[in-house]
């Protein structure tokens, strides 16, 4: 579960401050498909980087799992990173002198023990790269190369997967694949995916829109279930 | 179980296909590490060659590594005493003893004998260094085999004789079997008293001429065995074998080869400075050039380390990376390196043949092969890693979102930045450390060590803030001005202090490059300016031996009228005298004093009041009264027999007794004849007593011969000695000093220049979104370079600037230390101003070619 406490984010260029997240609260549980809605500069990759704990809150709170990763320090933060987050982006982010085999296999020779070849191979046939495996990332079309880049974030099994418009890129086909792909993951083995987009087809699809207007959240949609236990949850909780 | 660090395999792994993403890149990277280390090969193995060589040549004037003279027939004692030091304490040290006297030797047709200098050696040992030329061409062992000898030209000039004559001396004739055109030991087995004749020490001694109470000189030379240890342990070795030569022979003058000339020495000590020096300059240079180039090659890969750390990759992770790649890199460099400086050293006699004024064996220097090799890795490695530290900073972030976090503004705030990056702060001033443990080991100096790892830290820091400064004035007028000026010299001046520029750094790394090539370039000017200045030119190559005073005027009139003479000679009188006492301890009491006493009861006596031309007095005052009660002593003399300024001395002249107190302590530069004076009085006390002058001049070698014959004729009673010979091999030794410092200054300047094009060519990525953003506004390509041109040209006037300065002051800082003065060189001080701005902008415009071909789509869509 991921817990965010009145999380607050501003950077100081100079002598001025520019606040990019103003003070945000939310609670996701494990295995809910939450998507991050907004426009250009609401803030929600700002987000999605805290809760990734890729970056630091400047105040407030962000749990994971039980574990308050706004005190960690950054050896730390990048073994909660490598063990429990998946990530997709926008524009793929893959080691561009490594071959898609290579990429898949970097989460798993960081964070592992053991030998993930095998592993990372099967990922690979299974997003249909299965030809492609010693390519190398620009020797690959754009939706070939997020599929890559899907196999690298399953690789390490990891709870959660947060994928910053992985579909941005993406012609219709590509992006419907993608999509497909990272839902199976979401509904098969119950991996919570926290996805930014733009895209209001891609967040009609989610359990739950979070949607973000400069640096604030203005809209928090639950589906109907999830709602009601959300509700009994609190009523337990307040006696 | 979960772990938590990428193997070293796969670090290598990607650290590798980084290398090969970009191999133009890394190319000048590796370039840069083996043109410091082929610099540092190339200086210490032609260094050693050249040592070797030019230590041979110092030997050779004294024929051995030691020489121990005494005037008498060595005793016993001595002799089993010699015998133990060579068998037991050097391991395989050899020694020879060589006798000189003087006789009369006769030719059977002319009936009136002539004064010879005698000189007996063991064919078998003499010289160790240097050879004996025959004429006609033989060895000398063979020469002097059975009742033979070898004679000087003079010989047979004076007496009209030929080889295949017969001579007579003592009791025995021998035959004249060839001339002696080059005896090594000329200088230092001393003038002489008539031409030279050289038979073997066997033939001597059946002569009879040497018996007890004779007047000979012994020298025993004693050659070392061959060490392979440079510096410290050949110095080590000759200072013990000096002492136990000194214990055995109590009375004997012990001289080493360091000794024998001291222009020469001076040179061969000078050389080896610089020779030090250069070393330490092409490898630091080397590295520096390597350090930004990683420097920079971070900065282009932020993106990949922000995705490694985004898949949980730490710091640690990406150093390994880095590390790896940075290891290779410095290996691939160093490895090409020594070749380079192998090759190089391999090809230079097969270039250059008889131009090449080496006659040094350049072996495959395996020592200095590996020195390099060690050297370059360790250092590339070690300036590496201030900026590979940097990884520990890169945000994972960046992955979402490049909004570029300057934090607080003003002192305050960058204070906390510098604080923040306290770790490469620590690194680089421990730097010094190492630095000066490997400037120690190369240099076989503590002493240089600490001063270079201090002055080049020193030098750094203030350049950087030099810099720093430098680039603030600017900002501060151009905020007053800018508007005023045309939009392409307005935006290349305001890119020098744009954010994120390495404008401060860039200008510190040009200046010690400017400073470093161009130190170097004035300290090899001024030195061999120097080296020329002191050296051949002005010794003298023509000795006068036994003129009479009413001979003087004539003598210097007959020299005066020959074409071929470049000075009238020096003459300078000499009285025989007799020492008395030292300091109230009576002479003929003295012993041990590792002082000849027939030196001191047949002391060659000059007069001068002033100190005589080459002298400089280094205690006490010469005096102004002519009939002052004093005397002078050379500072060897002094030494030995502990005499200081005011010590008291009684000396007999002319049958009278004289106390005299010592006025001055004098040192002779070894370049007039005065120097072989270790006595000099006021001209009241001597001028009246019978004197015999002694003298030297410059005579064009190919004159002397005819010199000898009329001086003759006139004077039969002078003696000549022509060192012509010797001073050509002294000469020879200038100009390959001359040649080396000038090849290894030349690999220095060509290591500076690839630190000079690399400091400008890593910032070349920077200006490539700058160039297309232009570009899509509607910019030109010429106005781009206009652009990059003002930033490059002025970069590089204000590097020059900051170089010049200091390589003025550092030039002239070491000069003062080497004792050699140091002149301004306005030349190439403007070459080096304008160099370095022409440099700079060429460089940018080369590294900036690509940049300017590139469509804007190309980039932008990459970002």
């Amino acid at each position: 579960m991921i817990e965010v406490r009145d999380a607050r984010k501003w950077i100081q260029n100079g002598a001025r401050r520019v606040d990019i997240l103003k003070g945000i609260s939310l609670t996701i549980p494990a295995g809910q498909f939450v998507a991050v809605v907004g426009a250009s500069g609401s803030g929600k990759s700002t987000l999605l980087g805290l809760l990734a704990g890729l970056d630091t809150p400047s105040a407030g709170e962000i749990w994971l799992d039980g574990v308050p990763i706004h005190n960690l320090v950054e050896s730390q933060l990048a073994a909660v990173r490598g063990r429990k987050i998946g990530f997709v982006f926008q524009s793929y982010q893959l080691i561009q002198t490594l071959t898609a085999l290579e990429n898949v296999l970097l989460p798993y020779e960081l964070n592992l023990e053991g030998n993930g070849i095998d592993k990372a191979r099967r990922l690979l046939d299974e997003v249909g790269l299965r030809e492609r495996m010693d390519h190398y990332p620009l020797q690959l079309s754009g939706g070939e190369q997020q599929r890559v880049a899907l196999a690298r974030a399953f690789v390490a099994d990891p709870p959660i997967v947060m994928a910053d418009e992985p579909t941005g890129n993406l012609d219709s086909t590509n992006g419907r694949h993608v999509l497909d792909l990272l839902l199976e993951r979401n509904r098969k083995m119950g991996t919570t995916l926290v996805l930014v987009t733009h895209d209001s087809e891609v967040a009609s699809q989610a359990d739950r829109k979070i949607v973000l207007k400069d640096g604030l959240v203005v809209e928090d949609t639950l589906p109907a279930a999830a709602a009601s236990e959300a509700l009994v949850q609190s009523e337990e909780k307040n006696g | 179980m979960a772990k938590r660090a990428l193997s070293w395999r796969r670090a290598a792994a990607i650290g590798w296909r980084d290398l090969k993403s970009a191999p133009g890149k890394f190319a000048f990277v590796v370039l840069s590490v083996a043109v410091g280390v082929a610099a540092l090969v190339g200086v210490r193995g032609l260094s050693d060659s050249f040592r070797r060589t030019l230590s041979g040549e110092a030997r050779s004037l004294m024929a051995g590594d030691l020489s121990a003279r005494i005037f008498h027939d060595p005793t016993a004692d001595e002799l089993a005493h010699v015998a133990t030091i060579m068998k037991s304490g050097a391991g395989g040290a050899r020694s020879t003893w060589v006798t000189e006297t003087v006789s009369m030797a006769s030719v059977p047709h002319d009936p009136v004998p002539l004064l010879v200098s005698l000189k007996a050696v063991d064919p078998s040992e003499y010289p160790y260094y240097g050879t004996a030329q025959l004429q006609p061409a033989m060895s000398l062992k063979d020469a002097l085999a059975g009742d033979s000898a070898v004679v000087a030209d003079e010989f047979l000039i004076r007496l009209n004789a030929h080889v295949g004559e017969t001579l007579r001396l003592g009791g025995r004739t021998f035959r004249i079997v060839a001339v002696l055109m080059q005896e090594p030991d000329r200088i230092t087995a001393g003038a002489g008293l008539g031409p030279r004749v050289m038979i073997s020490q066997e033939a001597l001694k059946e002569t009879g001429l040497v018996a007890p109470g004779s007047r000979v000189s012994e020298r025993l030379l004693v050659k070392l065995p061959d060490s392979r240890g440079r510096g410290l342990t050949a110095d080590a070795a000759i200072g013990a074998m000096r002492s136990q030569l000194e214990s055995a022979l109590p009375d004997a003058q012990v001289m080493d080869f360091r000794e024998g000339n001291p222009a020469l020495t001076r040179g061969l000590d000078n050389a080896t400075s610089i020779l030090s020096l250069i070393c330490l300059v092409a490898m630091v240079l080397g590295a520096i050039g390597v350090a930004m180039a990683m420097h920079a090659h971070l900065e282009q890969r932020m993106d990949m380390l922000a995705i490694l750390k985004a898949l949980g990759a730490g710091s640690g992770d990406l150093l390994r990376i880095f590390l790896l790649q940075t290891l290779g890199l410095g290996l691939a460099g160093a490895v090409l390196g020594v070749a380079a400086g192998v090759g190089v050293m391999a090809a230079l006699p097969s270039a250059f043949g008889n131009l090449l004024p080496v006659h040094a064996v350049l072996g495959v220097p395996w020592q200095s092969g590996l020195a390099g090799l060690g050297t370059g890795i360790l250092t590339t490695l070690l300036f590496c890693l201030p900026p590979l530290l940097d990884v520990r900073g890169v945000r994972p972030v960046l992955v979402l979102r490049r909004l570029v976090e300057q934090g607080p503004s003003g002192l305050q705030g960058r204070f906390a930045r510098w604080l923040k990056r306290w770790p490469q702060l620590l690194l680089s001033a421990a730097l010094v450390l190492p630095l000066i443990g490997i400037a120690w080991a190369l240099s076989d100096s503590a002493a240089v060590g600490v001063r270079f790892g201090a002055a080049f830290a020193g030098a750094l820091v203030v350049l950087l803030i030099l810099a720093a400064v430098t680039l603030a004035m600017l900002r501060f007028l151009l905020n007053r001005t800018r508007l005023g000026l045309p939009s392409s010299l307005r935006h290349g001046l305001a890119n020098l202090y744009r954010p994120g520029n390495q404008s401060a750094p860039v200008l510190a790394s040009l200046g010690t490059g400017v400073m470093l090539i161009l130190a170097v370039y004035l300290i090899q000017v001024d030195l061999l300016r120097d080296l020329h200045e002191t050296a051949s030119p002005r010794l003298p190559n023509v000795f006068l031996v036994d003129v009479r005073t009413d001979e003087v005027a004539g003598v210097k009139a007959l020299f005066q009228r020959h074409p071929g003479v470049t000075h009238t000679p020096d003459l300078l009188p000499v009285v025989l005298g007799r020492f008395l006492s030292i300091k109230g301890q009576q002479v003929e009491r003295m012993k041990g004093q590792h002082f000849p006493l027939r030196m001191l009861e047949s002391a060659e006596l000059s007069w001068a009041d002033a100190p005589p031309e080459g002298d400089k007095v280094i205690e006490g005052a010469w005096w102004k009264d002519a009939n002052a009660s004093e005397i002078a002593f050379g500072d060897g003399v002094a030494k030995r027999l502990q005499v200081h300024a005011g010590s008291q001395v009684e000396l007999e002249i002319g049958g009278g007794t004289r106390a005299l107190t010592v006025g001055a302590i004098y040192r002779a530069d070894g370049q007039h004849p005065g120097a072989r004076v270790q006595f000099e009085l006021p001209s009241g006390l001597l001028k009246d007593q019978p004197a015999t002058w002694y003298g030297g001049t410059r005579v064009d070698p190919r004159q002397i011969p005819a010199i000898e014959r009329e001086l003759f004729v006139a004077y039969p009673t002078v003696t000549v000695i022509n060192v012509a010979d010797v001073l050509d091999r002294i000469e020879s030794v200038v100009d390959q000093i001359t040649f080396v410092v000038r090849l290894l200054a030349g690999f220095s300047i060509l290591a500076g220049l690839m630190i000079l094009a690399s400091s400008i060519a890593s910032t070349r990525f920077r200006r490539m979104r700058e160039a297309v953003v232009l570009k899509t506004l509607g910019a030109t390509r010429m106005r781009i370079v206009r652009t990059f041109s003002v930033e490059f040209s002025v970069l590089g006037l204000l590097a020059g600037s900051v170089g010049v300065v200091f390589a003025n002051v550092l030039t002239r800082v070491l000069l003062r230390r080497l004792d050699v003065s140091f002149h301004v060189e306005w030349g190439a001080t403007v070459i080096a101003l304008a160099g370095t701005a022409i440099l700079a902008t060429a460089t940018g415009w080369i590294a900036s070619y690509r940049i300017l071909g590139l469509r804007p789509l190309e980039v932008l869509r990459e970002e």
